[in-house]
């Protein structure tokens, strides 16, 4: 038995050797190539790329998933190959981006059982591992909660339990918190670390660290090559090099609270930044395109998703509508294009009171687009060139005026025109989600709604889709956006509305509504800046709450 | 939601005698109680079954209110019923007769109809689906999948929520483009419901795909191995539920 151990000490956890991978028909090159590396026990390492590094081929080799690859793979010093398949899942773990779709069972107790019960194990077993996977996810108070009653995060702690409960040596983690809201994401995270305390080696597969203070080693993969292995520290001499942001907390930890505070007077930066915000308000005195008066709205079980809401939207500028998940944000948008009938309150669109139904209703529609989460999912056509059609024509377009506005929305979104004859299917992600936006701009409407745009694309998609709102609402557009993600939201919008529990808190410009952020959302979500300004506020009333890096070393280099 | 939740099995988790009953003893108890019911005769007998039926219910900790309300769906039968036994009158019967013929015809189906509701109303829906699984068991000789019968009901009830919910959003999405879904005549609107059911096959079958990995990545490689984490375990109360269900049986038809 000892000597069995000490073989397994010597030998890596996980060793890759010069692994290649071709998938059929594929016309992008090799998905891997030669890729190397090892992961020893209770190691936390993270595998960094882009969409296409080959970074879930990878996943698929290293879960038995995939066979027929050229080099060897071991796991405890034995060939992959070779290892017996409930064996090899009972040592390596998968989790996947969707929790939705590993989730099997409609009660959280009997998914996580799911694993243990394919082992064929004992009842008491079953249940003591069931017990344990779901402490160290804490979440054993959902145990008999059904699975459509949870949030994003909860499903993805459960489904790492449902990995866990095999009794996994290592966890492998595809993009674990891609999908989630803030606190989701933050739940999960700790989760992890406290699974990586206990001993479990795990492997994260991500497009962006955030997180990088638990992480042992980094490699980074780009276009099916590894380009970058080594430890944490080293890495972020080179990020920027390899193609990635550096994370504002990772640039803040130079500078230090309390001496900032100290050392800060106010001085003509403020005023600055002041004569800034009456600028932007003057600008927007013009016209506006919604008014929403005294708006309620409660669900078909009497629970309130919106209570009384009174905000003006003012014409061509970037609204983002900010909230925790239930605060009404998705209702209130739906009610824009009367998706949703007014209960109570009233609604005014360009000085009009918003149609609900017959022939102004179509009309209202053509005039406010509404692009869903992941609305590449509502493709149905053979071709881009139908699927940009498909409004304009239940519009009522002619011949002239539908060529000219497939022609618009294609030119707004970047595509070319050899797209228009292409299988929408065919396409990548961030490909289909540009199609599915020109979809909604191809009836050329004055305001656009969209809700999660940039949910689950990387980071060259998401500035894409960035630079297309910032384009549209200089051309006069008025753009609403939903989002979790607050950095982008404070950078790039105009305006912001926070909801919290379907009540209106405030709306404003980004630095007139920092204050509410900082009371409904939870310290560990803020912004890395607005964190550390919150700081040397609280020790120095005169230091302005700010949100972006370029602002705080303005304030600071006054000093 | 313009599909509103449909209510996927009435469980009414509580905790009494009879929630704790094996599914299997309840199946079985079921069948005894639903063919006595069915070869009722007399309306004394019959009031003695509502009698038990009421008291059954009490010992189940289910509020009447709730109860009744779980009837909805099956009123529409016992409607129609009603009508159809009274139709005779047509032929000649007297009014009482036809009349009291009709009544006593459609309380007893809605009498056994409301004995059948408290299977899935005290059953949690997986417990169910693994008392099918049992008694289905003999039939594994014969080639029939029990086991993944058992798998594919527990998968239904999970994923048939979440379905609904991306069909929502599909209509919804292609509403807001425009689409007119509810014009028309009827070959008009299944043609403008294209929009809304290719992107949920897409969907399903891309979500099936991924599933069937997880599930595999998972360990699953059929039914045949697996253990439960709650096994199905016949207690005395379970024989006793049986001999309970029985005695009524004897007592009104035997004397």
């Amino acid at each position: 038995m000892s000597n069995a151990t000490e073989i397994n000490n010597i030998k890596h956890l996980i060793e890759v050797r010069s692994i290649s991978y071709n998938y059929e028909n594929s016309y992008m090159g090799r998905a891997l190539n030669a890729v190397s590396f090892f992961v020893n026990s209770g190691e936390r390492v993270a595998i960094l790329g882009h969409n296409g590094s080959g970074k879930s081929t990878l996943v698929k080799i290293l879960g038995g998933l995939l066979e027929n690859f050229d080099g060897e793979c071991l796991i405890n010093g034995i060939n992959i190959k070779n290892i017996d398949f409930k064996i090899l899942h009972s040592t390596i773990g998968l989790v996947f981006q969707d929790p939705e779709n590993q989730i099997v069972a409609a009660v959280v107790e009997d998914d996580v059982a799911f694993s243990p019960e394919n082992q064929g194990l004992p009842p008491d077993e079953i249940q003591s591992r069931v017990n344990n996977a779901l402490e160290a996810v804490n979440i054993s108070n959902k145990r008999n909660s059904s699975v459509s009653a949870l949030s994003g995060g909860e499903k993805q702690r459960v489904a790492i339990a449902g990995a866990l409960a095999s009794h996994a040596k290592c966890l492998i983690l595809d993009e674990p918190t891609a999908m989630l809201d803030p606190q989701g994401r933050l739940d999960v995270e700790k989760s992890l670390r406290k699974i990586h305390q206990n001993g479990t080696a795990i492997i994260q597969i991500t497009h962006q660290i955030e997180n990088f203070n638990d992480i042992d080693r980094i490699i980074v993969l780009s276009k099916g090559e590894i380009i970058w292995q080594g430890d944490n520290n080293n890495f972020w001499n080179v990020a920027e090099n390899l193609g990635f942001d550096l994370p504002d907390a990772y640039k803040l930890k130079s500078f230090n609270a309390e001496v900032i505070a100290k050392n800060f007077k106010i001085n003509n930066n403020n005023i600055n930044i002041h004569e800034q915000n009456n600028f932007i308000e003057a600008k927007q005195q013009k016209n506006f395109t919604f008014e929403i008066n005294n708006l309620s709205f409660k669900f078909d079980d009497n629970s309130s998703a919106l209570n009384n809401i009174s905000a003006n939207i003012p014409e061509g500028q970037w609204l983002s509508i900010i909230g925790k998940t239930g605060s009404g944000k998705s209702t209130l948008i739906q009610h824009l294009n009367a998706l949703y009938k007014i209960q109570a309150g009233k609604i005014l669109f360009y000085n009009s009171e918003l149609p609900q139904h017959g022939r102004d209703l179509i009309n209202l529609r053509k005039n406010v687009g509404l692009v869903f989460q992941n609305p590449e999912d509502q493709l149905f056509s053979l071709n881009v060139f139908e699927e940009l059609a498909f409004a304009p024509k239940n519009a009522g377009f002619n011949k002239i005026q539908l060529e000219n506005s497939i022609e618009y929305a294609l030119n707004s979104v970047g595509l070319d025109k050899k797209y228009l004859m292409r299988n929408p299917l065919a396409l990548s992600g961030g490909e289909r989600r540009l199609i599915a936006i020109a979809s909604v701009l191809a009836v050329q409407p004055k305001c656009l709604i969209l809700d999660e745009p940039l949910a689950g694309l990387d980071a060259s998609y998401q500035k894409k889709i960035l630079n297309l709102l910032s384009n549209l609402r200089d051309e006069g557009k008025t753009i609403i956006t939903i989002t979790h993600d607050l950095n982008t939201a404070l950078k790039f919008s105009d305006r912001i509305l926070i909801l919290n529990n379907g009540n209106f808190i405030n709306e404003g410009t980004p630095e007139e509504i920092l204050f509410n952020l900082t009371q409904i959302l939870s310290p560990e979500t803020w912004p890395d800046v607005l964190k550390f300004s919150y700081e040397i506020h609280k020790l120095n009333n005169n230091f302005p709450l700010m949100y972006d890096y370029e602002s705080l070393l303005k304030c600071i280099s006054q000093i | 939601m313009y599909f509103s939740n449909i209510n996927l099995g009435q469980y009414f988790p509580a905790d009494s005698f009879i929630h704790r009953l094996d599914p299997r003893a309840k199946l079985f108890a079921l069948i005894i109680l639903i063919s006595a019911v069915f070869s009722i005769k007399s309306s004394f007998i019959l009031a003695c079954w509502i009698f038990i039926l009421i008291f059954i219910v009490h010992v189940s900790k289910i509020p009447f209110k709730t109860f009744i309300k779980s009837s909805k769906p099956i009123l529409f039968i016992i409607i129609l019923t009603f009508i159809f036994n009274f139709i005779p009158i047509i032929y000649g019967d007297s009014f009482l007769k036809a009349l009291s013929n009709a009544v006593f015809t459609s309380t007893r189906l809605f009498i056994l109809m409301m004995y059948a509701l408290l299977l899935p109303l005290t059953t949690a829906p997986l417990e169910l689906a693994a008392g099918i699984e049992a008694l289905l068991k003999p039939l594994e000789k014969f080639g029939f999948p029990a086991g993944e019968c058992a798998i594919m009901i527990g998968m239904a009830l999970r994923f048939i929520p979440m379905l609904m919910h991306e069909t929502d959003k599909i209509i919804k999405a292609q509403l807001s483009r425009g689409a007119k879904l509810d014009q028309g005549n009827l070959f008009k609107k299944l043609l403008s419901f294209i929009p809304v059911l290719i992107p949920l096959f897409i969907i399903i079958f891309r979500r099936a795909d991924e599933i069937a990995i997880a599930m595999e990545a998972r360990g699953y490689s059929g039914a045949k191995g697996r253990t439960k984490r709650k096994p199905l375990k016949w207690k005395l109360s379970d024989s006793a539920a049986i001999i309970f269900s029985v005695i009524p049986v004897l007592l009104l038809y035997l004397l």
